[in-house]
């Protein structure tokens, strides 16, 4: 008996087999004896399954089996009418948030930005004259740079006539 | 009755009176259903009640364990309450319940067979394996065993296949579900649940004459083919 | 229903107050830099010659004399606004003598440059956060020095 064989006879005996497949298997069966001994043993399991499941009682009483139940189902029920309340808001309501933190975000950015602009070092210091006397202090704690550039009185200029820069 | 009126003004509003559940022990499946169906949760739980061992031992038979039976039943009842509106009648109110139990409880074998290898007696089951080729058991298992014998046999018999074998004999003996049911629930086609069907049969057969020997002290079954 | 039929409205109002002020705050912000400069006087002398000079505020009197150079007293000598507009620049005149020019790179740099008796003799490209001040300073006659203070005001 090959598997398809075993498998259409199991079929035929638990009533699967289409109608007209049944009268050729029938006849088999008849016919064969190893077929028969197939149909015998599934009867034997079948009889000792049919009323065979062992009974298995709860191992909990009833009260606090359902307790268990109940908890989940009020918890289940509080999830579902957070979610539902979610719901309920107009969608354009939902974006409200997400658009007032993006503005909000965006503002901080351009602020942070322009406030707070990456390298706080003098990018470029030049003087136009030789001056060997210029330098570049800075004070990151006060925020105050100077840039000290002796001129004129450095340069020969101071001694001119009327180059103060302050007249 | 005043005595009773007296009690149950006692009581704080949450608190059900006795007669409340009364009601509900007396009444029919479909009524309770009903009652639950428009939120009535004390009608759920006398449905809980009667029916929580058949969906607990449902559970049992398919997890081999307490716990994950324990959990899982009542993982159905919560589902169940979620669904009630879905639930039409068309079978049983018990019916309806172990279907969720099953389906619950597949899911949780499938995520735990996911985390083991497959083993190589699984490999060979599902390929019709060497135990297609075993010999037909004429000897009858259940003959001279008391009921409760015969049970505790069947039980061990069932541990020993593997969830796939055991879950299609629990749907087509227990559950008396169809090919074409169980292979729905199982998500296979109906070629592998006749294949799983034929190979379970045979091996719990196998299993329970073998148990018989050794209790009447031969090792050798009663072989009519080899 | 009614609260649907509502929706566009109220959408409209909030996108309104939003989106305007999220897309046009970065460009408000890089327009205008809005600027001070102050031209200062350094001087261990008591008083200043000029009776218009006035002495500086006391915040800008105590970060001067955080400088490494040091004067007793500092007056200021004159004081300019100026708006500079993004990727713009401003000439003005401090004194007589000096000029400065700022122009905003918009990208948060300004450039300054420092003019006596209209010769170029600075040029300083760095940026300015608000409330950071940037001194620019050289010596003058009788040992004295003189100090442009530039900062961004509100």
């Amino acid at each position: 008996m090959n598997n398809d064989q075993e498998l259409k006879l199991q079929a035929f005996l638990d009533g699967e087999l289409p109608a007209r497949e049944r009268p050729a298997v029938a006849d088999w069966l008849a016919a064969d004896a190893e077929a028969r001994a197939l149909q015998q043993e599934w009867a034997l399991t079948r009889s000792a399954l049919a009323g065979g499941e062992p009974p298995r009682p709860l191992p909990e009483s009833r009260e606090f089996y359902w307790s268990k139940i109940q908890r989940e189902i009020l918890r289940g029920e509080k999830a579902g009418a957070r979610a539902a309340a979610r719901r309920a808001v107009p969608w354009w309501r939902r974006l409200l948030v997400p658009t007032a933190g993006l503005a909000v975000l965006t503002l901080g950015l351009s602020v942070a930005l322009n406030y707070w602009p990456p390298g706080r070092q003098p990018h470029v210091v030049e003087t136009a004259l030789a001056d060997s006397g210029a330098f570049t202090y800075r004070d990151l704690k006060e925020g105050i740079t100077l840039v000290w550039l002796s001129y004129p009185a450095d340069s020969g200029l101071a001694d001119d006539a009327g180059a103060d820069i302050i007249e | 009755m005043a005595g009773a009126e007296r009690l149950n003004s006692l009581l704080p509003p949450s608190v059900e009176p006795m007669t409340g559940n009364a009601q509900h022990s007396a009444a029919a499946d479909e009524t309770l259903v009903k009652a639950a169906q428009k939120g009535d949760m004390g009608a759920f739980e006398e449905l809980v009640a009667r029916h929580r061992d058949k969906i607990y031992a449902r559970a049992y038979s398919m997890m081999r364990n307490e716990d994950d039976a324990l959990d899982l039943s009542q993982e159905a009842w919560v589902k169940g309450w979620q669904r009630l509106q879905q639930f039409q009648g068309d079978a049983s109110f018990g019916t309806w319940m172990t279907r969720i139990v099953i389906n619950l409880c597949l899911d949780a074998l499938r995520r735990r067979k996911r985390q083991q290898a497959e083993s190589v007696e699984v490999l060979n089951e599902e390929a019709g394996g060497v135990e297609r080729h075993m010999p037909v058991m004429t000897v009858n298992p259940t003959e001279g065993l008391e009921r409760a014998e015969l049970r505790e046999r069947i039980d061990r018999a069932m541990a020993q296949l593997t969830y796939e074998h055991r879950t299609v004999l629990i749907l087509h003996e227990f559950e008396e579900m169809e090919y074409k049911q169980i292979a729905k629930v199982m998500d296979c086609s109906i070629g592998t649940v006749m294949s799983r069907l034929f190979y379970a049969r045979r091996r719990l057969a196998a299993l329970m004459a073998n148990w018989k020997d050794e209790d009447e002290g031969t090792n050798t079954p009663d072989k009519q083919k080899p | 229903m009614r609260q649907k039929l509502r929706s566009p409205s109220r959408l409209g109002w909030w996108l309104a107050l939003f989106l305007p002020l999220a897309l046009a705050a970065p460009c408000a912000l890089a327009g205008d830099l809005k600027l001070e400069a102050l031209l200062v006087w350094g001087t261990n002398d008591a008083r200043s010659p000029d009776p218009d000079h006035k002495p500086v505020g006391a915040d800008l009197l105590k970060k001067l004399r955080s400088f490494p150079l040091k004067w007793t007293n500092y007056f200021e000598v004159n004081r300019q606004q100026l708006a500079v507009p993004s990727a713009g620049a401003k000439r003005t005149s401090l004194s007589k003598e000096c000029e400065i020019l700022v122009k905003n790179t918009g990208s948060g740099e300004l450039e300054l440059v420092i003019f006596g008796k209209g010769q170029r003799v600075g040029h300083i490209k760095q940026a300015l956060p608000k409330g950071e001040l940037l001194v620019t300073g050289g010596n003058a006659p009788n040992f004295t020095a003189w100090f442009v203070v530039l900062r961004q005001v509100d």
